[in-house]
């Protein structure tokens, strides 16, 4: 049992989308308890990995069958396979994933519109994002990333606002711009690395670990890091590494290829948007940590102060849209841009700290982008108005609901004693050492990054002055009845969030004893290799 | 770490207590159903009660036995780094302590009468709660980053209290500005926090203290100073304060007088041994503008709240002046002195703002019930206000026999020693020094004139005989114990000498006798209050129009400056990023989108006409073809004839030729 716990975490929810098509689609109330139920079966499986696994930095839960095994006779042998495991990058982000997509899937009981499709697309995601946070075949992994495009395109292009159409498009074409250039990355890859456990003939592996291991090169192949090739002028490693960054930057999303966020936020029903936000999002920080930097570990200390460099000007270029917004929901994406932002600064500076709190970012993000596009549904739901200009002294109207909004508000500008506070501050304590350790990152990027701070505090606290401060009154279509506090069912998504963001900030060890094992392995390796690369490189 | 607990469990139970039971009385304030919130105003008065006889108590045995001592525990650590959460006390906690959870059991006192009937009186409470748990864990925190988090724990207890009455759009406005303006200080103290992490791998103070003279040492401690210039609202970031007036005045008293925006002084203090000769110059000349840029604006003002909240930015001013100067044994003092009796003037403005407004609530006529042009011969009115506010106004302008002689005696002393005989610009420092008390005297008195002496504007205006009524017990009470705790003997024994009681515990190096510069800040001040006396007794207050006093009145235009630098410039800037992202990343979406679609039509176009245009016109040609000779079998004898003849006749011509 203990061994297949993955796999029944991936499957559980494809199983219930299975028997979901053979339910009549009149049956609305079913797809609901039967998506929460899958949902619920996963936390029970969560919690059995939770307690079994062992802090440190090795694998466990580890699954590999052979998948595909093709001898193509003198080009070798094509191996892929079902290799499935948990380490302490992505056992936070699974822990994220399953409630996240329960809260996903109860804040879903409102929709009406083709529900039968509706719950059976939620039930492919799910499977889809736990898929792509536990493959470390890359093939796997780049089969359910793939897999996750097609429910969130028509989930957006169905389920959306008025301009879903553009928007689905949008994220589509966007993201598939990204999957082209990992796809070229992964096919360069999959020519270069053998498999090492196979004697004989030449295997073909998609095997992440083996990636990252040099030994494992064949030599003179076009990824082979003692012989690097070049076209023109330019490293092939250092352009696969440029490759990947944007193609994991799109999905994180990184400026300047990030507009397909806002569209889609805003054009999304809100369960999709909080899965959008606290799990897609996350997939490109994940992959820049688990296969850019260790496959490509040069490349990633060549180019660092570059992703550093589009790490500040996202949170910075970020903020400031966010401040233009006068959509509630647009500044909350632009918000998430300002905010992932932090998780590349603190990717480039390869330090324990900033790469733990980038790790910690992106579960502290989750929770919090969670909480604040729940908030921004609850009104959305009320009025189907979310223009900030339309709203005056909410505070005295709906005060529980501001309560709730001054949490996540103050949570994701980093007030200490939310999760954001510790991710944040990791990440400028490791951005500003990287000079004096590694001298990867000029210590001027962390101090213009402060400068986000200050315009997270701007724009969120002006939201709050504009919205809910100041006498009560409303414009457009909406009357005051139609704005009565919250209801229990919204309490249901939202407290737990509440508290996981509250819990995150005040008694972080537990989730770094995940989380910085992995990071300092990370660390070592990219740095050690990196090292070892660059000098066979230089003579 | 140095752990020191020798006998003192039972000071670390009661300091952790005392930390402790105003949270308790937060939360408390959280859980409890709004139907219930009398119930609320009666837990935290208790447990801030019990807090604070907790902390005094902890207090009056570390003085006496000198045992400090500090614990800690691992917060979070990472695979070599330990962040830790940890308490110490020392000669500055120590003082910190009563202040701290004296003046805030006497507010939320107060506030029970001034607050009564207010609808968020829970809220109002919790966040009271909130705030002095905030405040005392930032004086008891060990490290940096504990203190840093604290310190902005602070300042959200402070945004929403000033934006309790979120209903006005000015407590809105104003509540957002001091969070801004604290963040951006706040940013200023992060950096110094990460050239600390980088350069000495601690924020333990006790560890630091042993860290050699470095280089980055200057950087590091004006960065944490930008904290210091928020939070205590030093120039240039000083007009939050005057603004956060808009909230409940108890709170004015608590958070923007005594302890919040003290908290930069105290930080300087504990942190003075960072501080390198040259950024304490810096220290010393920001201090300096901002005393005198407030002091100068407070004799203009016309709002009584306004004209205190000056006055604080500029003792603040004093204060940080102080430490520049090299004593922050005499700016705790000033720090210490100043808490009392300028929250026993913001409870006092408190007290005649709540009868006005009673007033105004019973004549149901409406006037501004904060300018002081509505106020005068209250004397007679408000006999127990009119005194605690003279005694505490006496302290702050700086007279003999009250607490402030003492304080601003003992910085007056370290200035004059600090700038030394030779001339310099440090003179300059000194000048101002004495300049400053000298203005404090001028506005103070200007306000007690006008607001007590004189004859009762307010009748004036209401046109009618009416009756003021003296505020309640819960809140004349505060006003009496601070204004007997703003007398010479909190601080000294001997009226005349500063090193009493509390001096010695700061400074290792006591001074002796009374010096000449004693002598000179006694009859210096006097002389201040005869001028006083003389140029603003019977002196009206006219909105005057002439330049110089719009300058002092708007604080020299600051604000205006800051939205021509700051505010425009960036709401410019995001109107630039949004139509970046609109007309530049969109736009080449949406170009390469049109050119892929118009190369799709294209090859449409070409597949319709050209591909399946060539495809279409070869049947084409094929059918016509077929059609053309098919039309010669038609099946018609006539016609096979008629081609047949043709044929002949054709063959017979081509024959011929």
């Amino acid at each position: 049992m203990q061994h297949y716990l993955l796999s029944l975490l991936i499957f559980t929810p494809l199983l219930a989308a299975l028997i979901a098509l053979f339910i009549p689609a009149e049956k609305k109330g079913v797809f609901f308890s039967l998506a929460a139920g899958a949902c619920f079966v996963q936390l029970v499986f969560l919690v059995m990995i939770l307690t079994g696994y062992k802090a440190g930095a090795s694998l466990q839960f580890v699954e590999q069958h052979n998948w595909i095994t093709i001898d193509l006779g003198t080009w070798g042998v094509l191996k892929a396979e079902y290799f499935v495991g948990l380490d302490g990058l992505n056992l936070p982000l699974v822990a994220l994933t399953v409630p996240i997509m329960l809260i996903a899937t109860l804040a879903s009981y409102s929709i009406q519109k083709s529900v039968k499709g509706y719950f059976i697309l939620l039930l492919i995601l799910n499977a889809a994002i736990i898929g792509s946070f536990v493959a470390l075949d890359f093939l796997l992994f780049y089969f359910f990333f793939e897999f996750m495009l097609l429910p969130m395109f028509f989930l957006i292009g169905i389920w959306g606002g008025p301009r879903r159409e553009y928007a689905s498009i949008k994220f589509f074409l966007y993201t598939l711009l990204g999957s082209i250039l990992i796809l070229i990355v992964m096919i360069g890859l999959y020519i270069s690395v053998q498999d090492p456990d196979v004697p004989g003939k030449i295997t073909h592996t998609f095997n992440m670990l083996h990636m990252s291991n040099p030994i494992n090169y064949i030599s003179n192949s076009i990824l082979d890091p003692n012989h690097a090739w070049k076209i023109g002028s330019f490293d092939v490693r250092v352009l696969a590494f440029v490759f990947l960054f944007i193609g994991f930057g799109i999905k994180l999303p990184m400026v300047p290829f990030h507009t397909w966020l806002p569209d889609a936020h805003v054009e999304a029903p809100t369960p999709v948007s909080v899965i959008l936000a606290a799990l897609l999002l996350k997939i490109g920080g994940y992959g820049l940590l688990r296969i850019a930097y260790p496959v490509f570990p040069e490349a990633a200390l060549h180019m660092s102060w570059f992703v550093g460099l589009v790490g500040v000007i996202s949170i910075i270029y970020g903020a400031l849209n966010a401040m233009a917004s006068k959509d509630l929901k647009r500044l909350i994406a632009y918000s998430s841009v300002s905010h992932m932002g932090f998780v590349l600064l603190g990717i480039a500076s390869v330090t324990t700290e900033g790469v733990s709190g980038a790790m910690y970012q992106m579960v502290s993000h989750g929770i919090i982008s969670a909480l604040l596009f729940l908030i921004a549904g609850v009104l959305y739901d009320r009025t189907n108005d979310r223009m900030i200009s339309n709203y005056s002294g909410l505070a005295s109207k709906m005060p529980m609901y501001f309560g709730v909004v001054l949490i996540g508000f103050f949570a994701s500008l980093g007030l200490p004693g939310f999760s954001g506070f510790i991710a944040e501050i990791m990440v400028f304590l490791g951005a500003f050492k990287s000079h004096s350790v590694n001298g990867l990152l000029p210590t001027s990027l962390a101090v213009i990054a402060t400068l986000g701070l200050i315009l997270g505090a701007a724009y969120y606290l002006w939201t709050i002055q504009r919205m809910f401060f100041g006498p009560f009154s409303i414009k457009g279509n909406t009357s005051a009845s139609q704005l009565p506090d919250l209801i229990r069912s919204e309490y249901v998504v939202l407290l737990p969030l509440v508290l996981a963001t509250l819990f995150f900030g005040i008694y972080p060890q537990p989730l770094l004893d995940f989380i910085n094992p992995y990071a300092q392995y990370l660390v070592d390796v990219v740095i050690s290799h990196g090292k070892v690369i660059g000098s066979t490189l230089n003579h | 770490m140095v752990t020191e607990i020798i006998n003192s469990n039972w000071t670390v139970s009661c300091t952790i207590a005392a930390l402790c039971l105003p949270l308790i009385s937060f939360i408390l304030a959280c859980i409890i159903p709004n139907r219930y919130s009398w119930v609320v105003t009666i837990t935290s008065l208790l447990l801030l009660f019990v807090s604070m006889i907790m902390a005094c108590s902890v207090s009056l045995t570390i003085l006496n036995n000198h045992e400090y001592w500090s614990i800690a525990t691992t917060w979070f650590s990472l695979s070599k780094v330990h962040f830790t959460v940890g308490f110490h006390v020392d000669s500055l906690t120590v003082l910190m302590l009563p202040v701290v959870t004296i003046v805030s059991f006497l507010v939320h006192l107060y506030s029970t009468g001034y607050m009564a009937g207010d609808k968020n009186v829970k809220q109002y409470f919790a966040m009271l709660g909130f705030f002095t748990f905030s405040m005392l864990g930032l004086i008891l925190a060990d490290n940096l980053l504990l203190l840093f988090v604290f310190w902005e724990l602070v300042g959200f207890s402070s945004y929403m209290l000033i934006g309790h009455w979120y209903d006005k759009p000015a407590a809105g406005a104003a509540s957002k500005k001091a969070f801004i303006f604290n963040r951006i200080g706040d940013a200023g103290f992060l950096i110094g926090l990460m050239i600390i992490w980088a350069n000495a791998g601690s924020f333990n103070l006790e560890s630091l203290h042993h860290v050699e003279i470095y280089s980055w040492q200057t950087a590091a401690t004006l960065c944490l100073f930008c904290g210091v210039i928020g939070k205590s609202a030093q120039f240039p970031l000083l007009t939050w304060l005057p603004d956060a007036m808009e909230g409940p005045t108890p709170v004015s008293a608590l958070i923007h007088a005594a302890t919040m925006v003290a908290a930069g002084v105290y930080l300087l203090a504990k942190l003075f041994f960072l501080f390198t000769p040259e950024a304490l110059q810096v220290v010393a000349i920001i201090g300096t503008i901002t005393a005198l840029i407030a002091s100068l604006s407070a004799l203009v003002q016309t709002d009584i709240k306004k004209i205190l909240a000056y006055s604080t930015l500029s003792q603040l001013g004093f204060m940080v002046l102080a430490v520049g100067t090299g004593s922050p044994q005499a700016a705790m003092l000033h720090l210490f002195t100043h808490a009392f009796f300028k929250a026993g003037l913001f409870l006092g403005a408190g007290a005649i703002i709540h009868s006005l407004h009673q007033l105004e609530h019973h004549t149901h006529q409406h006037f501004d019930v904060q300018d002081i042009r509505t106020m005068g011969g209250l004397r007679k009115e408000l006999p127990v206000t009119f005194i605690t506010f003279l005694i505490c106004g006496a302290a702050l302008s700086g007279l003999p026999f009250f607490s402030g002689f003492l304080s601003k005696d003992a910085i007056l002393n370290s200035v004059t020693a600090w700038a030394g005989t030779s001339l310099s610009w440090k003179w300059f420092i000194v000048i101002s020094a004495f300049a400053i008390p000298f203005l404090t005297m001028l506005y103070t008195f200007r306000l007690i004139w006008y607001v007590f002496f004189g004859e009762n504007r307010t009748k004036a205006i209401i046109g009618q005989a009416v009756k003021f009524g003296e505020v309640p017990f819960v809140m004349r009470m505060p006003l009496i114990i601070l204004s007997v705790c703003s007398l010479w003997f909190i601080v000294s024994p001997n009226p005349s000498e500063f090193h009493g009681w509390l001096y010695h515990t700061l400074s290792v190096t006591p001074e002796d006798g009374i010096s000449l510069t004693t002598v000179i800040s006694a009859g210096w001040v006097l002389l201040a209050l005869v001028v006083s006396y003389f140029y603003f007794r019977n002196r009206s207050i006219e909105s005057s129009t002439s330049a110089l006093s719009q300058l002092l009145y708007n604080s020299f235009y600051l604000d205006k400056i800051y939205e021509v630098i700051i505010t425009v410039p960036v709401n410019k800037l995001t109107a630039l990023t949004e139509k970046i992202d609109i007309r530049w990343v969109d736009g080449f979406i949406h170009a390469t989108v049109l050119v892929n679609v118009t190369l799709a039509h294209v090859i449409s176009w070409f597949d319709k006409y050209i591909v399946d245009g060539g495809v279409n016109g070869m049947a084409r040609v094929a059918g016509s073809v077929g059609s053309v000779t098919r039309s010669f079998q038609g099946g018609k004898i006539q016609l096979y004839i008629f081609w047949a003849v043709l044929g002949i006749i054709i063959f017979l011509i081509s024959m011929l030729i």
